[in-house]
C-alpha cells in the first residue's frame, strides 16, 4: 500500500495550492461579507480548468481524475467554503450526470459550456416537501408534441442563481413515489423559470442558494436525460458522486481552520509562554489533525475507487459522514483555541465554523449517511 | 529557434531547516519542495517568447537532480514547455556552481540553442553563478538579473536591474543567456488541462555520470543556522522620545522613510 500522492497530482495539488493563496484567500472574508462570489473568479477558476477536471478533454473537461477533483475541491475549500461547494455542485451534480446518463449529442451540446464556466451548473431534486425523501417529488410534468411541459417548486438548489444549466427531477405520476421520477437537462434562462429568492444562510454565505418556481416551463424532448420513470437512479447516482465533493469541500475547511489554529496556538502567549505548551491545546491538536487524516484517507480512497470504476457507495457516504463532522468539530475547536479572537470576524475561524455546519446536511444528512453504510453492512 | 530553460527545485522557504549529518548542507527529510521562484520568472519568459516565435520554435526545460525534481519539470511543462531533460544526480545538492554549469554546459553543447534562460539565483544556495559560469562555458553573450525582455531578429534587448533602483538596457546577439529577476514578469498558473497534457510530453533522463567531467572548484565547509536572536530591541523613555528612537531606526535600518 502507498499512501503518497502520485507526482502528478502533487504538480496539481501544488498548482491549485498557489491560486488559492493569491486569488481566494485574500478575497474569501468579502465574499462572505458581500453574499458574492466574484464573477471574475468564477470566471478565472473556469480558465483554471477548477469547473470541468474530471470530465474527459473531448468534452472541454481538464480529463483528470476523481482524485484531482477531490484535491481542487479541498485546496480551494480550505481558503473559501464557498468557492468550494460552486465547483462541487456544479462538477458533481450537473456536469456529472449529464457525462453519466447523457446521448453523445447532449454531452456535446451541454458540457463544453459548463467545463470551461461559461455557464454554472446546478441539480434540482430538493423540494419545500422533499430533501431526503426523493420519492416525495411534487414537480410534475407532461408531455405536449415535441416537449415537456414542467411545473411546481425547487429550493434550496446551490448554485441557482447564476441561471445556468440545471438536472431537474420530476414525476409525471406522484403516485408512482420514486418509480414517477424523470431527470431533465433543463436551461434556467428559459420562460417559465422563476426565482423565488436566494436564501440568506448561517454559512457558505458566498454561494447560491435558491428557491425556484416552475411555471409551464418547456422543455424540448431531446433534453430527457436517461429514461423516463428512471430519474430516481439518476438522482442516487449523482449524490453518490457528489458526497466525494462534500467530503473534499468539508474536509478543506477543516485544514484551513486548523493551520490557522495551530499558528495561532504557536504564536499566542499566556503566562510568559505560547499556549501550545499547555497540553490542554496539544490534545486539541492532536485530536483535530487526526479526524483530519483520517478523513483524507477516507475521502481520497473513495475517489481512487471510483476512478477504478469500483463501488464506492458505502466509501462516499462515510467520507461524506466523517469529513463533515470533522469539520465542524475542527472549526469549533479552532475558534476555541483562538479564545476570544476566534469569535471576532477578522480571525476568519467563525466563517470556517458557519461554513462547515451545512456539509452536515446537504448531499444527503449524516443521518441518511449512517442508513446508507449501516444498511449496506446488514444486507 | 531552439530555446532553453534551467531550473531547480528548492525547498519550500516556510520549511524549518536543519543541518544534515555531515553538516555540509540541509537536511532533505520532511521538507516540502517547488520551483525555484526566480526559475518561474525565466520559465515565463521562455513561454512568452515561444509562444510569440510560434511554429518551429522548440523549448526545452532542463532540471538537475533527484526524482523528485521531475515534480518542478512537470509545472514547467504545463506552463507551456515543450519538453524536458532530466539530469538524473541524487547529489546534485552538493555540488558547486561551476560543476551545476558544466553539466548543463555538456548538455546544450551541441544543442545549438539561441536562447537560454536561468533565474537570477538560487533561492537555497543563492551563489547567482551557475547562469553566468554556463554562459562563460558555452561562449554565450550574457546579461543577468533582467526585469524586462524583448526579442527581435536574433537580438535581445533587456532592461537590468542596478543598484538604488536604477535600470540600465543592455542589447545582445543570440546566442545569449539571460538570468531573471522579480519584477520580469507575473508567471501563469498551470491550468488543469495544460497540467493533463504535460503528462503526454516527453521528459528524457540523463545520468549525471553521462556530463560530468569537471571537479568542483569550491567545496562547502559547513553548513549552520543562525545564532539565536534576543527578544528584539525594547524602546522606552516618554513618547516623545520613543518616537525620536523609532524614526532613527527606520531611517537607518530600513528603507521606509528614505
Amino acid at each position: 500500500m502507498d499512501f503518497e500522492l502520485s507526482q502528478d497530482h502533487k504538480v496539481l495539488q501544488s498548482a491549485v495550492r498557489d491560486f488559492v493563496e493569491k486569488e481566494i484567500k485574500p478575497i474569501a472574508m468579502k465574499i462572505d461579507e458581500e453574499h458574492m462570489i466574484p464573477d471574475t473568479l468564477v470566471k478565472h477558476m473556469g480558465e483554471m480548468g477548477f469547473l470541468g477536471s474530471y470530465l474527459p478533454e473531448e468534452y472541454g473537461g481538464a480529463g483528470l481524475d476523481m482524485l484531482s477533483y477531490a484535491i481542487v475541491v479541498e485546496e480551494v475549500s480550505k481558503a473559501c467554503g464557498s468557492s468550494g461547494v460552486l465547483i462541487s455542485a456544479h462538477t458533481s451534480l450537473c456536469s456529472g450526470p449529464i457525462y453519466t446518463f447523457g446521448t453523445e449529442e447532449q454531452k456535446k451540446k451541454w458540457l463544453p459550456a459548463l467545463n470551461s464556466g461559461e455557464t454554472i451548473g446546478c441539480f434540482l431534486l430538493t423540494e419545500p416537501g422533499a430533501g431526503s425523501d426523493a420519492g416525495g417529488t411534487a414537480t410534475t410534468y407532461r408531455r405536449e408534441g415535441d416537449e415537456f411541459v414542467i411545473n411546481g417548486s425547487k429550493t434550496f438548489i446551490t448554485n441557482g442563481g447564476y441561471l445556468g444549466t440545471g438536472v431537474l427531477l420530476a414525476s409525471f405520476d406522484r403516485s408512482l413515489k420514486h418509480k414517477g421520477i424523470t431527470a431533465f437537462i433543463v436551461d434556467l434562462k428559459s420562460p417559465g423559470v422563476t426565482i423565488l429568492k436566494n436564501e440568506n444562510k448561517m454559512g457558505i454565505r458566498g454561494s447560491y442558494t435558491t428557491a425556484f418556481a416552475f411555471d409551464d416551463l418547456r422543455v424540448p424532448v431531446e433534453n430527457l436525460l436517461g429514461q423516463e420513470g428512471k430519474g430516481f437512479n439518476v438522482a442516487m447516482d449523482t449524490l453518490n458522486g457528489g458526497r466525494i465533493g462534500i467530503a473534499s469541500q468539508a474536509l478543506g475547511i477543516a485544514e484551513g481552520a486548523f493551520e490557522r489554529a495551530l499558528a495561532y496556538s504557536k504564536e499566542r502567549k499566556q503566562f510568559d509562554q505560547p499556549i501550545s505548551n499547555f497540553q490542554a491545546i496539544q490534545f486539541k491538536l492532536a485530536d483535530m489533525w487526526t479526524s483530519i487524516e483520517t478523513s483524507k484517507l477516507l475521502t481520497y480512497r473513495a475517489a481512487c475507487l471510483k476512478d477504478a470504476k469500483k463501488s464506492y457507495t458505502m466509501e462516499s457516504a462515510m467520507c461524506k459522514m466523517h469529513a463533515s463532522e470533522t469539520a465542524t468539530f475542527v472549526t469549533k475547536e479552532a475558534i476555541q483555541i483562538h479564545g476570544g479572537y476566534g469569535y471576532i470576524v477578522d480571525y476568519e475561524v467563525e466563517r470556517m465554523y458557519r461554513d462547515a455546519k451545512i456539509t452536515e446536511i446537504y448531499e444527503g444528512t449524516n443521518e441518511v449517511q449512517r442508513v446508507v453504510i449501516s444498511k449496506m453492512l446488514l444486507s | 529557434m531552439k530555446l532553453l530553460v534551467c531550473i531547480k527545485q528548492v525547498p519550500d522557504l516556510e520549511s524549518r531547516f536543519k543541518p544534515n549529518s555531515e553538516g555540509l548542507w540541509y537536511n532533505e527529510t520532511d521538507l516540502a519542495w517547488r520551483m525555484n521562484e526566480y526559475d518561474e520568472y525565466a520559465v515565463e519568459q521562455a513561454v512568452r517568447l515561444r509562444e510569440e516565435q510560434g511554429e518551429g520554435t522548440e523549448l526545452t526545460v532542463l532540471s538537475i537532480g533527484p526524482d523528485r525534481v521531475v515534480e518542478a519539470i512537470k509545472k514547467a511543462l504545463a506552463m507551456g514547455c515543450d519538453n524536458a531533460v532530466h539530469i538524473q544526480d541524487p547529489a546534485a545538492a552538493c555540488k558547486d556552481p561551476w560543476q551545476i554549469a558544466s553539466i548543463v554546459a555538456a548538455h546544450a553543447k551541441d544543442k545549438a540553442y539561441d536562447v537560454i534562460f536561468t533565474g537570477m539565483q538560487s533561492q537555497d544556495r543563492g551563489s547567482a553563478q551557475v547562469g553566468v559560469t554556463l554562459a562563460e562555458q558555452l561562449d554565450f553573450a550574457c546579461t543577468s538579473t533582467i526585469v524586462g525582455f524583448e526579442y527581435d531578429n536574433g537580438t535581445i534587448t533587456a532592461k537590468r536591474e542596478l543598484e538604488g533602483g536604477i535600470k540600465g538596457v543592455v542589447k545582445l546577439k543570440t546566442p545569449a543567456l539571460v538570468t531573471c529577476q522579480l519584477g520580469l514578469n507575473v508567471p501563469r498558473y498551470p491550468t488543469l488541462p495544460n497540467i493533463m497534457k504535460a503528462k503526454k510530453k516527453e521528459i528524457t533522463a540523463v545520468a549525471v555520470a553521462d556530463l560530468l567531467k569537471e571537479g568542483p572548484l569550491a567545496t562547502t565547509a559547513s553548513f549552520h543556522p543562525p545564532a539565536k536572536k534576543g527578544g528584539g530591541t525594547v524602546l522606552e523613555g516618554d513618547v516623545g522620545a520613543m518616537v525620536d528612537q523609532l524614526i532613527g531606526i527606520l531611517k537607518e535600518k530600513t528603507a521606509v522613510l528614505r
